[in-house]
């Protein structure tokens, strides 16, 4: 499903506890959530990017490729405040678009900030298997096991529905079913596949939760672990090591400001 | 024969297998929305902002898991494992979509709680729909300062919103349950009711 | 008593007929008993009601007057694609002892204990489920039973997709971990275990209790009760032969046109099936000629699956293969071969439906042939059901069916078309014995038209009784091919297509 998502080495931020990992990155989105300067913005993408590079396990060329991916996140998430956006220092003016200083800046911010939290999302999830953040949140956090199972057995059914999708397509050629080209094929499409595949992932569903059930699973009662998640010294590596990126990225903006703008929001009379 | 009362009322929480289909049923339509980003990005050119006309799907899997399970707490878990899908795929929106998940995913759950669960028609998949879209506004602000938006332009995003919203999260919503309905596969999620226990007692 | 329930009445949502109708039964602690019945009459249900399953998981509305659940049960579902919940052998195994709270070091251990004892060697336990055959995942389903050490064993046709040593593994297995449990088994193959265990108890179509007692009172006190009920029982395949107008519905055989009988219709020169990059399947050299019976026998996880799949070109392929004289171009996933000339049967029927009710499904084939009026599409497709024994389920959706009843709906709508090839996996498996010779004899039907049959088979008796040839699949490759003995005729097949054509 997503070869393209495995990494090709572990780092030592691979083998820090999810759960833990995922705390600090909340502490970090939310830090970044509250920035309204942006130099701050700019050198926090700076430093979560240089991260991904440096720990995310993946060769440079992939991670490359992802940040390059991130100007596709700056665009969107800046264009529309910069043509829209309120401010009263008109640079230019056409129609219905707008550009003023303020408007321009606040997209910029934005869009830089779009940029960091999408390094500090994949940061996380280059590093943690899902399975194994399901299975910490259990351990560590006393997440109830019938919620984590159902995660984890869902997210492993995924794959499951995708080749029930390919069966699906050779029972289909098999039985003769040609579909069309063009719009009628495509609505043949629709009803040859989407309910079908739908009702199937339920009935999926619930057989899976039979089978838990018939293994004698209580949903909320102790159990052991066949992996076990426990904390290690790369758990206070990780948030020592995010601490001082946070404290960089703060200096950086004080020490070399760019843009020099405290807060980005709107003040003015509109 | 007093068994059949005994089984009636059994605890109306959510169930392993309500937990599973939820969340499964979320995860597909991830992943469908997923490769629908492709689609979106074809409408994007056409209009500004046009993509907004797409945004009702992500309310999609809440009201459709509500108007198929019928629990409390479903729309919410649907929301969340939807957008859990993104981060899982490493979507650049990753973990922002996580909030959005849980305001928008609270907002249907409001409405349906509203209706004590009681009632789920169309009306009220599109009620829930745009109270998710509702939702998403609130977290837009906070976060992305739409209301220094032009105010024309806030009213256009948002009723494009609202309106994709009523339409994909309550109409489409709506057909797709009828369709699964008459595939017989909603007999395994619904819990039976009295009159088939009491055709138990007929020859 | 370990189980127990009295006046059980139980009936899906919006079903007319009941599924069982005030009945009851009980079991002694550490009794065997063996539950005999026609496909459909409610044996898998029953186990679910007594382990509990239904209503706790399953809402189905049923009412009892008293009920004994034991305190804990082990499942061996009837289909082994649907009892796992993890994607890894080890994982599966790890899931029950998790919930069971073994000590972590002391998994790996349990589990390579039990998987010897269900006879399924693997070197990697971390082994994902969806590369296992369809033998292989019952053993693996066995095996996490085996982990619960449940006070009661519920298996319903473990032995059902076994070859026959595997079969002998299985009962072995069994045998050795029920010493002090309460077993109740539902198998239609019974060979093995008539023997053994202390008590048979016998339902009737309708799902009432026909008979209760020991093997050898039932097998001779109710011989004709079973035959006309066609269930199982030892000697049963002696019986067919003799009386085989009996069991033989009558069927229409018309002769196929044109159809060229000195060329082979599927001929395979260094033809090999491939599941990723590593060949599942090697085939030297083979012929099948219109009017053959191949018989396709084997162990589990020999590549008897991968074989068919790779004749429908369903995995990529490569080598000389011809069908009715055309060599399929291309190599690999390029190569597609032409779906109104060669039929399949699954092995898991579920994966042959695409439509929602058992009748759309079998008249979607027709619907594909074309050529037809809806009128007579219908009554075609209902002609179809009878001999398959499955009118009255129309409007069913096809999951919504026992297990046999799938297997024949299946191998129904595969049949209705008429192919110049038709492939089938494992058709007769779960069936009771009137099921198991219908299909037999369509599949017989269907040769004498002239279309050939290439059935993949535990069952030693087809292979015996009706192949022409016999391939048998070892380790990966087709190691030998012998010509069948046939004892249906007891002539050659060719010949015998040959008269029936020109005569
Ligand atoms: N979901 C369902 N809705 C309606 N009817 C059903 C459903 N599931 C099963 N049935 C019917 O209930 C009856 C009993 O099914 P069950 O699976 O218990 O049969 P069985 O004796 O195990 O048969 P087999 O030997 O073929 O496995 C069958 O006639 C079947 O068609
Ligand atoms: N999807 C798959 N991916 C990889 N390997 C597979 C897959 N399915 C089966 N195999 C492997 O291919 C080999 C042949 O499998 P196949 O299903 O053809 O066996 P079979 O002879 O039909 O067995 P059975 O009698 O149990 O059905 C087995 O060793 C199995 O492990
Ligand atoms: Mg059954
Ligand atoms: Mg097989």
């Amino acid at each position: 499903m997503n070869r393209f998502l495995t990494p090709s080495r572990h780092t030592w931020l691979h083998r820090a506890n999810p759960s833990l990992k995922l705390a600090v990155l909340i502490m970090l989105f939310i830090v970044t959530i509250q920035t309204r300067s942006i130099d701050f913005a700019v050198y926090q993408a700076a430093v979560y990017i240089a991260l991904l590079f440096l720990l995310s396990g993946y060769p440079a060329w992939k991670v490359g490729l992802l940040v390059l991916s991130f100007s596709l996140v700056f665009v969107s998430s800046s264009l529309t405040m910069i043509l829209f956006g309120k401010g009263d220092h008109v640079w230019w003016q056409w129609g219905l678009f707008r550009v003023s200083e303020e408007s321009f800046y606040r997209g910029l911010h934005l869009g830089f900030r779009a940029i960091a939290f999408a390094a500090e999302g994949l940061l996380f999830v280059m590093t943690t298997p899902s399975v194994k953040l399901f299975y910490s949140l259990m351990q560590n956090f006393r997440l109830p096991p019938k919620f984590a199972y159902s995660f984890m057995a869902s997210i492993r059914l995924l794959s499951i529905v995708w080749e029930e999708f390919l069966i699906r397509r050779q029972a289909l050629r098999i039985r003769g079913v040609r579909t069309g080209r063009g719009p009628s094929g495509l609505l043949q499409h629709v009803r040859l596949y989407a309910v079908p595949l739908l009702s199937q992932s339920i009935r999926r569903a619930h057989r899976v939760a039979v089978a838990m059930e018939a293994k004698q699973f209580s949903g909320s009662g102790r159990r052991t672990y066949y992996y076990p998640s426990a904390f290690s010294r790369y758990d206070g590596l990780a948030v020592l090591m995010f601490v001082i990126a946070l404290t960089a990225a703060y200096y950086a903006a004080a020490a070399v400001p760019w843009f020099g703008i405290e807060d980005v929001r709107y003040h003015g009379q509109g | 024969m007093n068994s059949s009362t005994m089984q009636m009322d059994r605890p109306k929480g959510l169930k392993l297998s309500d937990l599973l289909v939820t969340i499964l049923l979320s995860l597909v339509i991830g992943v469908v929305y997923h490769f629908w980003g492709s689609v979106n990005d074809l409408f994007k050119p056409l209009f500004f902002q046009a993509d907004e006309l797409m945004y009702g799907m992500w309310f999609l899997a809440s009201t459709l898991a509500a108007l198929l399970i019928r629990k409390p707490g479903v729309a919410l878990l649907a929301e969340v494992a939807a957008a859990h899908v993104e981060i899982l795929f490493g979507s650049e929106w990753g973990l922002q979509l996580a909030i959005y998940g849980v305001a928008q995913g609270l907002a249907a759950e409001l409405i349906f709680a509203l209706f004590r669960y009681r009632k789920f028609s169309m009306g009220v998949a599109a009620l829930a729909g745009m109270a998710s879209g509702l939702g998403s506004f609130l977290v837009d602000v906070y976060y992305g300062y739409v209301t220094d938006y032009s105010t024309w332009m806030i009213v256009l995003k948002y009723v494009m919103r609202l309106i994709s919203s009523a339409v994909l999260a309550g109409y489409l919503a709506y057909a797709l349950t009828k369709a699964l309905e008459a595939t017989g596969v909603t007999q395994l999620l619904r819990p039976v009711t009295a009159k088939d226990y009491e055709a138990l007692d007929h020859d | 008593m370990a189980v127990s329930v009295t006046d059980l009445r139980l009936k899906f949502p919006g079903e007319k007929a009941f599924v069982f109708k005030d009945v009851s039964l009980s079991v002694p602690a550490g009794e065997k008993v063996l539950l005999l019945g026609p496909s459909g009459c409610g044996k898998s249900t029953l186990l679910q009601v007594l382990g509990g399953l239904i209503p706790a998981v399953i809402d189905v509305p049923l009412k009892y007057a008293d009920i004994r659940k034991p305190r804990s049960c082990g499942y061996v579902f009837q289909d082994p694609d649907t009892q796992f919940c993890m994607p890894y052998v080890d994982e599966e195994l790890a899931f029950v002892l998790e919930n069971r709270q073994v000590a972590r070091e002391d998994m790996v251990p349990r589990m390579r204990e039990a998987l010897g004892r269900v006879g399924l060697d693997l070197e990697e336990l971390h082994t994902p489920i969806e590369r296992l055959s369809l033998g292989m995942k019952q053993r693996l389903a066995l095996a996490s039973v085996l982990l619960l050490e449940p006070e009661v064993l519920l298996l319903d046709e473990p032995s059902a997709l076994l070859d026959p040593e595997g079969r002998q593994q299985i009962w072995e297995a069994v045998r050795g971990v029920s010493a002090g449990r309460t077993v109740l088994i539902v198998e239609h193959r019974i060979e093995e275990i008539v023997n053994w265990v202390d008590r048979i108890v016998l339902f009737a179509p309708d799902g009432s209790i026909l008979a209760d007692g020991k093997p050898a009172e039932i097998f001779t006190a109710y011989r004709r009760t079973l035959q006309e009920n066609g269930i199982w029982y030892p000697g049963v395949w002696e019986d067919y032969i003799r009386h085989r107008d009996t069991w033989n519905s009558g069927l229409v055989q018309s002769p196929q046109q044109g159809a060229d009988l000195a060329a082979p219709v599927l001929s395979l020169r260094g033809f090999v099936g491939l599941r990723g990059d590593a060949p599942a399947i090697m085939v030297e050299e083979a012929e099948v000629y219109a009017g053959d019976f191949v018989a396709v026998v084997g162990p589990n996880g020999a590549g008897k699956s991968s074989l068919l799949l790779s004749l429908m070109q369903l995995l990529p392929t490569a080598g000389s293969y011809v069908l009715e004289g055309r060599l399929l171009k291309g190599r690999g996933r390029k190569r597609t071969c032409p779906s109104d000339r060669i039929g399949f049967v699954f092995q898991n029927p579920e994966f042959q439906f695409v439509a929602q009710t058992v009748l759309e499904e079998t008249a979607f084939s027709l619907h594909m042939q074309g050529g037809m009026s809806r009128a007579e599409v219908e009554r075609k497709a209902e002609d179809c059901l009878k001999t398959f024994h499955l009118h009255g389920l129309e409007n069913r959706h096809p999951y919504q069916l026992s297990t046999g009843q799938k297997r024949r709906l299946s191998v129904a709508t595969a049949a209705v078309r008429r192919q110049a090839v038709l492939l089938l996996d494992e058709p007769t498996f779960g069936q009771d014995a009137r099921n198991a010779f219908a299909i037999l004899e369509y599949c017989e039907a269907l040769r004498r038209s002239g279309t050939a049959i290439v059935m993949v088979t535990h069952e030693r008796e087809i292979a015996e009784l009706a192949a022409t040839q016999v391939w048998e699949i070892q380790g990966g490759s087709l190691t030998a091919i012998k010509s069948g003995r046939r004892r249906l005729e007891g002539e050659g097949a060719a010949s015998d297509a040959q008269e029936e054509v020109s005569g």
